[in-house]
């Protein structure tokens, strides 16, 4: 090999190099965007939101004093006769809503795997359809079906399976409905999006070998599915221990959320005492996502979630 | 080998098959089980689909107060859709925010998501979680945020503040559709185009995004849909001038049962069918239910 060649050589490779580290500084560029986004409208805020848990409540008119550094606003939670009570019933709320919607979500979720044809896009387009109609519309129908004289009552009245109304809005089990039209198409979607990678040839071996189908499903089919049954249990616990709409539409006076006090308190315009409970709020679900997260990885059903 | 249900529509239908071994018994229970599975199923696909059909029937009732069924049918609640200026200027409203947060998302989105796929896998997870987190904060506590800091300078209730809420939900979604969609892309066709002297940019337009399409059109439609139905965190961050439909429709049943609600949830519904009906042509249900 001639020294041009060697020389030519070793600027071709220093080229490459360069363009190589060259295009990979500029595709790091295309994270800006997203960077900068999530930088301006949500850790900045959600930094503000904490720096307002630690202001002096203001006496006069104001929401605040601004500057100031107290523990008005955690003190106020702590004096309150009725957050521990809401906070209590949230969290129990949220986890019964998790438990239900992930158990239902996992159900239609095979059966829409093991559906073929027609009736699987018949099944998967329900659910698009579900969580792509907004809350409101969905809480709306909810009482209207729900209510004493609603059509679930009436059906049940018709048919002979009851014989009194049952009151299924203004308390725990209207909530619980409503919730469960707010989370259930994402714990559907989050299974579905898992099973699609395993081989239905693997169900069909199992019963061929002589497993029963609820063997089957729990030797093959569950082991694979736990990482989309745990998405949508960390969506269903974030949204339902954050539950907003569905108590407030569907509930009583005793169904009061904890995002139903820091509007209140917002409103109230006690801005430290609801920047520190929408705090001690998210540190809450926040940890028990991680807790959860971590035990289902220490068992070895996680790889990557 | 050949099964009494000639469609196989649920899980168990091919396992209803009996065993050499096994009895008629064990063939009937089966049989029972499977029937109980797809009642089962079968009540959550009509619980699932009860609201629209309810808020459809509704608003063409006649009474002054919604009721499932109606008594009388009439077209008078569209009517009034049709006069109300408050309606429109929230219909007017919800298409501005939608078309922001599509813009914003869809850009957000697939910039990352070409972006990620450098990076080391320390890296990724990083940004990953960076994007995912807003998903998993109480709606309340977003908007409680966003009302507060953006109050600072003025711009609560402003359409800046409804589209920077809307796209913290959407920006995830996108972000996760396009990279769906790049994972399937084989990136030596992007290497070969710049190996013959493309652009970044140009194999990008040229070569990536054509490959892609369908993707990139499907995060803008899942980001378009999303923020045509967030309703808590728009709830915070608008003001009388800048709310959606789904908050004025909150606000009406909040004090009566404005059959208008009906009429408008409706009208919403359409427009989500039309995206997805657009999104199964495009990608497919089964993509589309299975990459957000």
């Amino acid at each position: 090999m001639s020294d041009v060649d060697t020389a030519s050589g070793t600027d071709r490779v220093r080229a490459a190099l360069q363009a190589a580290s060259g295009s990979i500084s500029r595709t790091r560029l295309l994270l800006i965007p997203l960077l900068l986004f999530d930088l301006l409208v949500f850790v900045v805020p959600m930094g503000y939101l904490l720096r307002i848990s630690f202001a002096k409540r203001s006496v006069g008119g104001g929401a605040l004093q601004k500057g100031t550094w107290s523990f008005d606003g955690y003190q106020y939670l702590l004096d309150s006769s009725v957050v521990g009570t809401v906070f209590r019933w949230t969290l129990l709320f949220g986890v019964v809503a998790t438990l239900l919607a992930v158990a239902i979500g996992t159900l239609y979720a095979y059966a829409a795997w093991r559906a073929s044809g027609t009736t699987r896009t018949i099944l998967l387009a329900g659910v698009v359809m579900s969580m792509f109609t907004t809350l409101v519309v969905k809480l709306f129908a909810a009482r209207l079906m729900l209510s004493p004289e609603g059509a679930v009552n009436d059906t049940l009245l018709a048919t002979g399976v009851l014989d009194g109304r049952l009151l299924l809005v203004n308390n725990e089990i209207g909530v619980l409905i409503g919730q469960l039209y707010i989370v259930l198409p994402y714990t559907v979607l989050a299974v579905y999006s898992v099973l699609t990678g395993l081989d239905e040839g693997l169900v069909e071996a199992a019963n061929d070998l002589g497993a029963t189908p609820v063997r089957a499903i729990r030797e093959v089919v569950l082991p694979h599915a736990v990482p989309g049954m745990a998405v949508g249990g960390i969506i269903a616990f974030a949204w339902s221990a954050g539950a907003f709409a569905a108590p407030l539409l569907l509930g009583s006076a005793s169904e009061r959320t904890v995002a139903i006090e820091v509007q209140n308190l917002l409103g109230q315009f006690n801005y430290p005492g609801a920047a520190a409970l929408a705090v001690v709020l998210t540190t809450v679900v926040l940890v028990v996502l991680a807790l959860g997260i971590a035990w289902l990885r220490r068992r070895g059903g996680l790889r990557d979630v | 080998m050949s099964d009494e249900s000639p469609t196989r529509t649920d899980g168990a239908g091919e396992t209803a098959r009996p065993g050499p071994t096994t009895g008629q018994s064990l063939f009937r229970r089966v049989n029972v089980g499977r029937w109980l599975f797809r009642a089962g199923v079968g009540t959550v696909f009509v619980f699932l689909l009860a609201p629209v059909v309810v808020v459809a029937v509704t608003s063409f009732g006649d009474s002054i107060t919604p009721s499932f069924p109606p008594a009388e049918f009439s077209t008078r609640w569209y009517e009034s859709f049709l006069e109300s200026s408050r309606w429109q200027r929230a219909a007017r409203n919800s298409l501005i925010a939608a078309v922001g947060t599509t813009v914003l998302a869809t850009v957000a989105g697939t910039t990352a998501a070409l972006g990620v796929s450098n990076l080391s896998a320390r890296a990724e997870g990083a940004v990953l979680g960076l994007a995912v987190l807003p998903l998993l904060v109480p709606g309340v506590v977003l908007g409680s945020s966003l009302l507060v800091f953006l109050g600072e300078f003025g711009l609560q209730q402003s359409y800046l503040a409804v589209i920077a809420a809307h796209s913290l939900w959407a920006t995830p979604l996108a972000f996760s559709v396009v990279r769906a969609s790049l994972s399937r892309f084989d990136p030596r066709l992007r290497e070969a185009a710049l190996d013959l002297g493309a652009s970044p940019t140009r194999a990008f337009v040229e070569v990536v995004a054509p490959n892609i399409r369908s993707g990139l059109l499907a995060a803008a439609l899942i980001a378009f849909v999303v923020s045509l139905q967030e309703f808590v965190m728009t709830l915070f961050v608008s003001g009388r001038d800048t709310r959606t439909i789904p908050v004025l429709a909150w606000n009406e049943l909040r004090n009566t049962l404005d059959p208008v609600v009906s009429v408008v949830s409706t009208l919403l519904v359409l427009v989500v069918v039309l995206a997805v009906i657009i999104g199964t042509l495009v990608v497919g249900i089964e993509r589309l239910a299975a990459d957000t």
